[in-house]
């Protein structure tokens, strides 16, 4: 049954998802283009690592994308015939929902290895001064923990029907619509900013998000 | 075989079984079918005819308590010794039911005595009665 | 288990219009039951509640002994389910859908799989979305047989597909049914095709089940008479009228049910005379069991 589902999932994922895989190795390679000159003074190590930084809102962005990409292609063709065939099947459809969550942790491993490899070439080819290291383990379990709990939520909504999602989608807009109004009226505290930042700090569920995502630091 | 088979009627208010049943009787009576035949398996009837398999069982078990046929477990369903006795009755029989028939539709449509055996007389080109 | 199926007091509801009510539904295990009503009447709606697709609202459903929706997996394993619109993944190939299919049930026939395969013509790496109506209509068959089902729960499965296809279908369906003691459940708009192959009948007229019953007593039962001098009132007939109707000069036509040879004495007893008694098959049989239905009584 597993293996099943997870070749339908890889059938309809594949190549979105192997040029994902393809900007998850580029992205660590690329943010340390900046370290090439063993002898760079404290300046350009500096600005070397404010590259290494810029580079790092990629990971989160990619996570989202991989996240919204495997949910859509779980959930869209059992959308498409309105989960007849699914509910039809001799499993509970709680269990059909595990199979399809953990075939997706699966196909995520491909990107987050990817990363992984990434991460680790551009660590060997930086030549970085001393004081600062080199982190590609812990640059890529924080990318994959974060594209599993984006695809927890994407997966989540993406189950549920056609007006649940829609209804979440616009809440989500919602908020971040009052947040950017509220932002330029330069109103501070708002009921969905308080939400927000319980969420956002730790040990809120979207806190792995923030900050800064450094493959080098100190 | 299956030519014996060619006017079975569904639409028929006679069970599909018993229609069966009487042509195998009718094929029995007039020797088409001799003791020790074997009859087509139930799966290749029902599959020949694209019909339940239980109606040509049912056929199958009443020709048996009639003690036209014998099923065998395993071997197939045979058709049984029948004693020319037995052949008479039943083509007498079959024949009842056709010139039944024929009367029934002959009244009918006002038809009456006089002309049947007319038509009869010009038919088997022999006289029958004055 | 005496019933393969069986439903008591099911209610439904969608929309403002639309209503299943006291649904009773008894399938005897082991016969070949056909579910006949016209468009509409909530065939399909009623499919779908047997087998846990649809949430009722009051009612118990049982199939092959096990409550529907609470052990449906259990009873889905055994069941073969050929819907009427087709339900498989469209990007699949035909080899992919299969395999699929085929990981969920334990008792799956994989060279019975592929013989049926071979039989009916499909191509192995024929994408579904591009197989013609009745390559659908023959894999979804393929699917629920190769699965050696005990309940065979066909929704209109030849509706809409040319007789050699239908034929083809049909030769694969009763094939099965010989070789296993399985029940099988069939809804069908083609009366005729039932007709030769099922035992039992039940007729859905707008949400209710409006007869239940075998088939032959369903046909020997329903009969049309040609009447002369017919009385003017029936209280006492050992027949039920569905309807009559006049027009032919001296003569009525009567559809009754429930008739039995010894009743033409009835007639006389009035002074009527009773011309001819013409069976009805199955299909003029529903049409006037339902006209019946819908039209006020004489």
């Amino acid at each position: 049954m597993f293996k099943q589902i997870l070749y339908t999932q890889w059938k309809w994922s594949r190549l979105t998802l192997l040029l994902l895989a393809v900007v998850g190795f580029a992205i660590p390679v690329l943010s340390v283009r900046d370290f090439g000159d063993p002898s760079a003074g404290i300046w350009e190590v500096r600005d070397a690592l404010d590259s290494v930084a810029a580079w790092g809102y990629a990971y989160p962005i990619l996570a989202a994308a991989v996240a919204l990409l495997l949910s859509v292609t779980t959930w869209g063709p059992d959308h498409q015939g309105r989960h007849v065939y699914a509910l039809s099947l001799p499993v509970p459809r709680w269990h059909y929902a595990l199979l399809r969550f953990s075939a997706g942790v699966v196909l995520i491993g491909l990107v987050v290895a990817a990363v992984w490899i990434g991460a680790l070439v551009a660590s060997a080819s930086a030549s970085a001064p001393p004081g600062l290291h080199a982190y590609p383990q812990a640059l890529a379990l924080r990318f994959a923990l974060a594209t599993v709990v984006a695809y927890s939520i994407f997966f989540a909504i993406a189950a549920g029907t056609n007006r649940t999602a829609g209804v979440i989608l616009v809440l989500i807009i919602a908020i971040f619509v009052i947040e950017v109004v509220s932002l330029l009226a330069g109103i501070e505290a708002t009921p969905t900013s308080f939400v927000l930042s319980h969420l956002v700090v730790w040990p809120g569920p979207l806190a792995i998000f923030t900050g800064r995502w450094m493959l080098i630091d100190v | 075989m299956e030519h014996m088979f060619e006017r079975i009627d569904p639409r028929s208010s006679t069970p599909l079984y018993a229609q069966i049943a009487a042509r195998l009787k009718v094929a029995v009576a007039a020797g088409e079918l001799s003791s020790g035949d074997p009859l087509p398996s139930v799966r290749q009837l029902a599959h020949r005819l694209r019909l339940n398999p239980a109606t040509v069982v049912q056929a199958y078990r009443e020709l048996e308590a009639e003690g036209f046929v014998e099923m065998r477990q395993g071997a197939g369903t045979f058709v049984r010794d029948v004693t020319p006795e037995r052949r008479g009755r039943e083509r007498a029989e079959h024949a009842t039911r056709l010139v039944r028939t024929l009367l029934a539709d002959a009244a009918k449509h006002g038809l009456g005595r006089e002309d049947i055996i007319k038509a009869f007389d010009q038919e088997l080109g022999v006289k029958t009665h004055e | 288990m005496s019933n393969a199926v069986e439903i008591r007091d099911l209610h439904y509801r969608a929309g403002k219009s639309f209503e299943i009510r006291d649904l009773a539904l008894n399938v005897p295990t082991g016969s070949m039951y056909g579910f006949l009503g016209p468009n509409g009447s909530g065939k399909t709606t009623t499919i779908r509640l047997m087998l846990g697709l649809l949430p009722a609202i009051k009612g118990t459903v049982t199939v092959l002994g096990g409550r529907v929706p609470q052990e449906s997996p259990r009873i889905l394993a055994r069941t073969g389910y050929v819907p009427e619109a087709p339900h498989l993944y469209p990007t699949l190939t035909v080899a992919e859908a299969i395999r699929f299919h085929a990981s969920f049930y334990a008792t799956w026939d994989a060279a019975w799989a592929e013989e049926l395969r071979g039989g009916f013509g499909i191509e192995l790496d024929r994408r579904l979305s591009r197989l013609s109506k009745g390559e659908m209509g023959k894999l979804e068959m393929l699917l629920a047989l190769a699965q050696r089902p005990e309940l065979l729960v066909l929704d209109e499965p030849t509706d809409g597909l040319d007789p050699v296809v239908r034929r083809d279908l049909l030769t694969a369906l009763l094939d099965y049914v010989s070789q296993h003691n399985a029940t099988v459940f069939i809804s069908s708009h083609l009366v005729h095709e039932l007709e030769r192959i099922c035992d039992w009948v039940g007729v859905m007229d707008r949400g209710r089940l409006v007869a239940e019953l075998p088939m032959h007593s369903f046909k020997s039962g329903i009969k049309r008479l040609r009447v002369g001098n017919a009385p003017a009132l029936v209280g006492d007939a050992p027949f039920v009228v569905l309807s009559r109707e006049g027009g032919d000069g001296a003569f009525e036509t009567w559809i009754v049910r429930g008739w039995q040879a010894p009743m033409t004495q009835w007639f006389a007893g009035v002074g009527a005379t009773l011309k001819d008694v013409v069976d009805l098959d199955l299909e003029e049989g529903f049409v006037e069991l339902l006209r019946t239905f819908r039209a006020p009584r004489a």
